[in-house]
């Protein structure tokens, strides 16, 4: 199978995470890669640590917004810096986690790539990066409120009208394809490999996967 | 005057300004100009707002997002397999490329077993992509120099790409060949013969213009020596992708981290010291060749097999099979509605596109629909650098700056 | 016919007739209909093909409409390919004010006529709420095939060969409307 990242995680990230060890960092591997998840307070230094450790080539900052995350306890949002050592080939993320409201330090100065990803977080989710140069919006236009990316922001979509004057609405529907609700197709999914699996095995009618 | 050789009389010009002002006799004051988001020479809609002492960038400002159009947004409300509709349109220079990085993710997810014809196949025509791309780039890079000819040329070879990928999907572009855990169906006959007839046809294309590029005294004065990216720099700023190796650092993932087979391919990884313009532009021939065998072995190796993931929890039945058995019309209909549903997981795996590195972050709570696309798209990363390559340099040199780092408005703006 | 029969018809009959076949407003209608040229207005994957369709194979030089003009005040047509923004609505609402009339629009593309595949909050569902339209291209791309028949139409829009829903001859651009 084609090789992922996961196994690019060796020496040098086994390093980095030995000498964040102090900060309180701790490792959360996913199949994406080594993940060392940092406290809030301490990212800066890490940063500045995991520079230090040849990991010189920032790839990425992305936040995700855990908020209807089905069992997610944390705070709302975290945010990942994707880092590679272009020396060691290597790479690993650091990740802090944050509620809504709550700032991180920029990275700018350690990495400069940083400007426009940092700005990107911002504009999609409304992280707010302190001591960055030049925060503004990056990719939507001035005058949309709020922040697009974030879970209770609406998709936006229009209905569909046919020519009968009936209206579709897409969100209905596709929930109704998808089995999340019964939806206009009048069709309750979610019985083969997902939520009803197990009960069906359970009554011994199994035999469908 | 004399000019030395790489510098054209307006920059000697230009010079002989800066001599001035810095004698003090001369004063000058900022002028800022927008450029674009419409504007021929900037690829698509990209803003620039340039502070100019007289020919001299002072200040860049890239503005982008002329082109936003929520495509993390939309693919986090589509199934999985709906999602490979959206991924090629993003960056439509190099569609294949993020089909690619979006169903190796979405695989790693599910654990899909992909047979060797099918890495093949994509191989392949990713490949050809790349240089479909490239060519692309050629051509509007120097129609950007303002010589028209040669991009006739390489749109010609272009089209004969296109060709092939019509054969194949039935469309000239945006193809969403690719399925997750394999492919949609399988080569046409008569597809291997067509590209083999290509490749043998394109070296002998690419001669009658290369030294249009290579021998041209317009062309090479206007890039060498123009907007150098040392290679610090170019990390620091986060530069991937040929522009990078133009820079002198051999940095390519299908070295790297090899996936969908590119280990057993037999390939170099063309550098180049300078780290210039034409450095930059030049990089492009260097990658058509290594593609060029990528894609002959590619072909060697095709052997007939099956195309898809068997699992039936991920990939379609067969046609078939659906007139014989209820069990396959029931899998059709439960993937076509509701999808697979992968485990909780996140994946990412990074590949190299035609402009850097390219990867699908993909986050799933076990429903039939990503939780979380965050795409990372090589060239509003590389847009970073522009202000390093233009800043001090003229403004006429700043339109050849863009073209050569080739950036993709639908890969920057999503 | 007698010349003295010429005399007493009507105009409006005789170029039924063919006989007055060309006035001179038809002459210009004639002559700009063949030399439409576009305004560079490239916006997403379609801004490809429109680029393809002027190249050697396919060649949309034959109808004269291969200049593609960077400056909107020389240009006649502007083919709106792609999706369109909120962001990048006001800039073409700017670029279309700006091109002299008579003017015409192309919206090539399902995302430029219909929002396509992206209903969204980004994305403009369709461009005749910012600019009117006078020609709708199907596809995703459209093939180059495709926008020169769009072309074609266009020119007979602008020569007067056109019908409306109810079978009605649209007029001719007006001769000196420049
Ligand atoms: S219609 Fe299709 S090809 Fe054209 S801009 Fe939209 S997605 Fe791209």
């Amino acid at each position: 199978m084609s090789a992922g990242t996961a196994d690019r995680a060796g020496a040098k990230v086994a390093a980095l995470a030995e000498a964040l060890v102090h900060l309180g960092a701790e490792r959360a591997d996913q199949l994406s890669g080594a993940i060392l998840v940092v406290p809030r307070a301490a990212i800066h230094q890490a940063a500045a640590t995991a520079r230090e450790h040849g990991f010189d080539l920032l790839l990425d900052v992305f936040a995700i917004d855990w908020l209807t995350y089905p069992g997610h306890g944390g705070p709302r949002f975290s945010v990942s810096y994707h880092v590679h050592a272009v020396a060691a080939n290597e790479r690993c993320s650091l990740r802090v986690q944050l509620d809504d409201g709550d700032a991180l330090p920029t990275v700018t100065d350690v990495w400069p790539a940083a400007a426009f990803m940092e700005r990107e977080v911002y504009d999609l989710f409304g992280v707010v990066f302190e001591g960055h140069p030049d925060l503004r919006k990056l990719v939507t236009p001035e005058d949309l409120e709020g922040h697009p990316l974030r879970k209770d922001f609406p998709l936006g979509e229009s209905p569909t009208l046919f020519n009968d004057g009936r209206f579709l609405d897409p969100a209905t529907f596709r929930a109704g394809m998808i089995g999340a609700s019964q939806g206009r197709t009048g069709w309750i999914g979610g019985a083969r490999k997902g939520v009803l699996s197990a009960a069906i095995e359970a009554d011994g009618k199994g035999g469908d996967a | 005057m004399k000019l030395e050789r790489g510098r054209t009389a307006v920059q000697e010009m230009g010079r002989g300004a800066l001599a001035l002002e810095e004698t003090g006799e001369f004063e000058t004051k900022l002028m800022r100009i927008n450029v674009g988001p419409q504007h021929p020479s900037t690829h698509g809609v990209l803003r620039l707002v340039v502070d100019l002492d007289g020919e001299r960038i002072v200040r860049l400002t890239p503005q982008v997002g002329y082109l936003h159009t929520g495509f993390e947004k939309t693919m986090e409300n589509r199934t999985y397999q709906q999602v490979v509709t959206y991924s090629n349109r993003m960056d439509y220079a190099h569609s294949f490329g993020h089909d690619l990085a979006y169903v190796l993710s979405a695989e790693q997810l599910v654990d899909a077993k992909v047979p060797e014809r099918a890495q093949r196949v994509r191989v392949l025509l990713t490949e050809l992509n790349r240089m479909a791309s490239h060519l692309l780039f050629l051509g509007t890079g120097i129609l950007d120099m303002g010589a028209l000819t040669l991009f006739f040329y390489t749109m010609r070879e272009r089209e004969r790409i296109l060709q092939l990928f019509e054969m194949v999907t039935g469309v000239r572009m945006n193809y969403g060949y690719f399925r997750v855990g394999g492919l949609s169906y399988d080569l046409p006959e008569g597809f291997e013969d067509k590209a083999r007839a290509f490749l043998d046809d394109f070296p002998k294309m690419v001669e009658q213009y290369a030294d249009m590029f290579a021998k041209n005294d317009i062309f090479v004065n206007r890039t060498k020596g123009v907007g150098v990216i040392p290679p610090e720099v170019a990390i620091a700023n986060g530069l991937t992708g040929p522009s990078l190796r133009a820079s002198g650092i051999a940095l390519d993932q299908r070295k790297a981290a090899p996936y969908s087979g590119y280990e057993d391919y037999d390939f170099d990884v063309p550098t180049s010291t300078a780290g210039d313009a034409n450095a930059r532009i030049m990089m492009r021939f260097a990658e058509f060749e290594q593609s060029m065998k990528i894609c002959r072995q590619a072909l060697d190796r095709l052997e007939p097999g099956p195309i898809k993931d068997p699992d039936r929890r991920i990939s379609l039945p067969p046609r078939r099979e659906l007139e014989t058995s209820m069990e396959a019309v029931i899998f059709h209909f439960k993937l076509v509605t509701e999808g697979f549903h992968p485990p909780r997981a996140e994946s990412y795996v990074a590949t190299e596109s035609a402009r850097g590195e390219l990867g699908y972050h993909l986050v799933s709570d076990g429903g039939s629909m990503p939780y979380r696309v965050k795409i990372r798209v090589p060239s509003l990363v590389n847009l970073q650098s522009l202000e390093a390559t233009c800043v001090g340099g003229l403004f006429a040199d700043m339109v050849v700056n863009i073209a050569s780092i080739d950036p993709v408005m639908g890969d920057v703006d999503k | 016919m007698g010349l003295t029969d010429v005399f007493e018809k009507d105009v409006m009959e005789l170029e039924k007739d063919g006989i007055l076949f060309s006035t001179l407003g038809r002459l210009v209608a004639w002559g700009r209909s063949n030399s439409l040229w576009p305004a560079t207005f490239g916006l997403a994957c379609c801004a490809i093909e429109m680029m393809q369709s002027t190249n050697a194979h396919h060649d949309m030089a034959r109808l004269g409409s291969e200049v593609f003009r960077a400056s909107p005040r020389q240009a006649d047509v502007m083919i709106v390919s792609g999706r369109l923004s909120k962001k990048m609505a006001p800039v073409m609402r700017r670029v279309y004010e700006q091109m002299p009339n008579p003017k015409w629009v192309i919206s090539m593309g399902a995302c430029a006529s219909s929002g396509g595949m992206f209903n969204n909050y980004a994305i403009v569902q369709n461009v005749d709420s910012v600019v009117p339209v006078d020609v709708y291209v199907p596809g995703c791309p459209p093939r180059p095939e495709a926008l020169i028949y769009a072309v074609l139409q266009l020119q007979k829009k602008v020569r007067g060969e056109t019908f409306d829903e109810a079978g009605i001859e649209l007029p001719m651009v007006e001769g000196w409307a420049r």
